[in-house]
């Protein structure tokens, strides 16, 4: 396979370090807008749907960017705009079940739901696996801006004497420091809008390497008449080759990974959470999805099929034997001038940035969530005041992202070991987002799905998902639909069937068998020695559990123990934990999310529907959280006292940078003025004699 | 070489719209039946719109693709 070495000139190089200053700078300027760890982490819920909208596409387009798709679009044509086309079929569960949840409930993190959801125990449980998931995400995007970066670089250099050889791993920890350092101090308002104006940047950049391809070969006509059909069509062949075919990318990226993207990734989640209502989230969200990502599947992937296509018209230009993670960089020098390479190159890396950011910071959510607080809680009884424990948190994020960082690089060695990064993301998303996946997903929309099930869930699902690794022959071949075998990476996609449906047939045979749970629990509690048949259950559960894990016994004796293991814990679990249905779903499943709504805003929500008004605004004595309007614009908004409201800056372009969330108080007799707090004037930065634009939110 | 094609084309095609039509027309049917989609209100109705339209213009666009690798 062909590789490259120091690609582009002295000029590009240039343009490469002016754009990444110009956007720390603009990340810098924004982290004044951290006064809180929920604007650190959420951005303060205050944003307009189109700047979240457009700040996703970094996100998204980043993460499996420029250097995947080109790679699939050289090797398959236009079949590598499949995952960007096939993420509609689970959007109605999410803006109208997962989205309204999140957001009512007030949780911060994907654990969190889990303890409100079922128990403390399977908090514990997602948030190992929520890291473990975060944490590789981190590392792909890692290995990604490795390989892009590559090819820039000399093999070896010498600086001040000393030599050093250019590897992937020592440009991998490079690049992981100057993450680490921009992450710590930017915040969640400074990822947003370094964000949005890479969003826009990408889009420009993708369209620009395209154009001047077409150009290059010489207009439209003579690169679509270059391609054959196959290349052209948007599907790759339905099973064949075992590295790249559409069923298998269904079940893992249409399914698994649609899935995983939008109820697991807290990156994604927190973005929509910024936004500053949950119908304005929904709009982003359809919007990024209905438009960004059809346009996004161009961006990413045109470098590959211009590639393609050169090395039709001139292989000696573009050897078909070009490493296909290289194929990118490979176009873009070979198309665009000196300087206008170095600027696709900067939009290409400042974009992985985005992508490595926005995980970094949710994972750090996470962490402070879902380990820092209750840890703390346990450990100390000291009572701080709410600054200096927000303080505190701040320092302790800061600490928890340069850890994960460093995690997010020891995790590209194995990842770096698939051929492309594509195949790397396919293994990764189908191996470790099913059981979570499974379990939020049954979570919010099946009632009956209780803390027995969700904890049989995940122990049997990813029992039986080590024993698929171990044995895909037949256990994961019962599924294929025809995918050949390859031995050295069996399976890379189309195991993601097979891992939902073991999660799925778990989550089934524990919720129907729950009243015969239930009854023999009772009769081991009647029995004398209750005590210590738990005591067993749980020691001959880790014993199975550890004999799957290093394959200790043939295959078919494993598969019966899992289901034995399964009983087990979830009589173990029925036994130590109580669960009450009602109290454990109300406003936290899809059929009760009125309650949740109430939840959110303490009392009777008001649906009427009111105008939007815009208001002068006065400062008021006192600092307790309620603005008092006049008793018509109260009328005119259909506000009660005691209702939430929104306020923000007239200028629509701010997207809601300058804006707050409150309480209505007291009406006065004043029209057209809202008296403010000097707290909600530093929250929402509001400047002297510009007006207010007020909305009344439930 | 039809064959071919077709695994390629039209087969991918039925599978991607029949599973996902499954899974996107049984997240209608619970969003719907839960009340969390509530068709009284005005901008709820206004979701459904956009939630069947989605669906149908990426299954459009898709037939699109083909039609044009193919006869194009």
């Amino acid at each position: 396979m062909e590789s490259h070495h120091s690609l582009g000139t002295s000029s590009d190089w240039i343009v490469m370090a002016v754009y990444f200053i110009a956007i720390l700078a603009f990340g810098a300027y924004f982290s004044k807008y951290n006064r809180t760890t929920t604007d650190f982490f959420f951005g303060g819920r205050r944003f307009a749907w189109w700047l979240i909208a457009m700040s996703i596409v970094a996100t998204g387009v980043g993460s499996h960017s420029f250097i995947k798709y080109s790679a699939k679009g050289f090797e398959a044509g236009f079949s590598s705009t499949m995952t960007y086309i096939n993420d509609w079929f689970f959007v109605p569960f999410f803006i109208f079940g997962w989205l309204p949840i999140i957001v009512y409930t007030k949780i911060r993190s994907i654990p969190e739901y889990f303890e409100k959801r079922f128990s403390p125990i399977t908090r514990f449980f997602a948030t190992f696996l929520l890291l473990l998931y975060m944490i590789g995400y981190v590392g792909i995007g890692f290995l990604t801006m490795g390989k892009a970066i590559l090819p820039l670089l000399p093999p070896e250099f010498t600086i001040f004497g000393f030599h050093f050889n250019v590897t992937l791993m020592g440009l991998v920890i490079v690049i992981a420091l100057i993450i680490g350092i921009y992450i710590t101090y930017g915040g969640q308002t400074a990822v947003i809008f370094t964000d949005l104006l890479q969003g826009f940047i990408l889009i420009f950049t993708g369209f620009l390497v395209f154009l001047l391809g077409i150009d290059y070969l010489g207009g439209f006509g003579v690169f679509w008449n270059l391609l054959p059909t196959e290349w052209k069509l948007p599907f790759a062949h339905f099973n064949n080759p075992p590295g790249f075919n559409f069923v298998g990318i269904f079940w893992q990226d249409g399914v698994a990974g649609s899935v995983g993207f939008l109820f697991m990734n807290m990156g994604l989640i927190m973005r929509f959470m910024a936004c500053k209502s949950v119908d304005e989230s929904r709009k982003a969200a359809t919007f990024n999805i209905l438009f960004m990502l059809p346009l996004s599947a161009i961006v990413v992937g045109n470098a590959g099929w211009i590639g393609k296509a050169i090395s039709v018209a001139n292989p000696s230009v573009v050897p078909p034997d070009t490493n296909p993670d290289a194929i990118f960089v490979v176009v873009a020098n070979i198309i665009s001038h000196p300087g206008v390479f170095g600027f696709i190159m900067a939009a290409l890396t400042a974009a992985l940035m985005s992508t490595v950011d926005t995980l970094l910071n949710a994972t750090a959510a996470v962490y402070i969530n879902d380990i820092h607080r209750p840890v703390k809680k346990w450990l100390t009884k000291k009572i701080q005041s709410w600054k200096e424990e927000d303080k505190e948190e701040l320092f302790s994020a800061r600490i928890a992202t340069a850890i994960f960082t460093f995690l997010g690089v020891l995790t590209v060695i194995p990842f770096s070991k698939f051929p492309t990064v594509y195949e790397a993301h396919g293994y990764f998303h189908s191996t470790l987002t099913p059981p979570l996946v499974v379990a939020i997903f049954l979570g919010v929309f099946w009632k009956r799905f209780s803390n027995s099930s969700v904890i049989g869930t995940l122990v049997g699902g990813v029992a039986l998902m080590i024993l698929g690794m171990y044995y895909p022959r037949p256990l994961i071949e019962f599924f294929d639909h025809g995918t050949a075998f390859d031995p050295k990476h069996p399976y890379t996609y189309i195991g993601a069937l097979y891992n939902l449906f073991v999660c799925v047939l778990f989550a089934v045979l524990t919720t129907f068998t729950i009243k015969q749970q239930l009854k023999i629990v009772e009769k081991i509690k009647n029995s004398p020695n209750h005590s210590l048949i738990m005591a067993s259950m749980v020691v001959a559960s880790i014993v199975i559990f550890l004999l799957i894990a290093f394959n200790l016994l043939p295959m078919i004796v494993l598969v019966i123990l899992t289901f034995i293991m399964v009983f087990f814990v979830v009589i173990v679990s029925n036994y130590y934990i109580e669960y009450n249905e009602e109290e454990k779903t109300n406003g936290l499943t899809v059929w009760s999310i009125n309650k949740a709504k109430e939840y959110f805003k303490g009392s009777k929500i008001n649906d009427r529907e009111g105008e939007k008004i815009k208001v002068n605004w006065k400062l008021k004595e006192g600092e307790d959280d309620t603005i008092h309007f006049s008793k018509n614009d109260m009328k005119r908004m259909a506000a009660e006292v005691g209702d939430l409201v929104y306020i923000s800056d007239t200028r629509k372009y701010l997207g809601g940078l300058k804006s707050c969330h409150t309480v209505y108080g007291e009406p006065h007799d004043e029209d057209g003025v809202v008296y403010i707090s000097r707290e909600h004037v530093e929250q929402g930065q509001f400047v002297k004699g510009h007006k207010l634009i007020a909305e009344k939110e439930m | 070489m039809m064959m071919q094609i077709f695994f390629q084309s039209w087969l991918p095609f039925i599978y991607l719209y029949g599973v996902g039509g499954i899974f996107f027309f049984s997240g209608m049917y619970i969003v719907i039946k839960s009340g969390a989609l509530n068709l009284k209100k005005r901008r709820h109705r206004f979701w459904l719109k956009i939630l069947l339209g989605g669906f149908f213009f990426f299954m459009f666009m898709h037939a699109f693709l083909i039609i044009a690798a193919l006869y194009l």
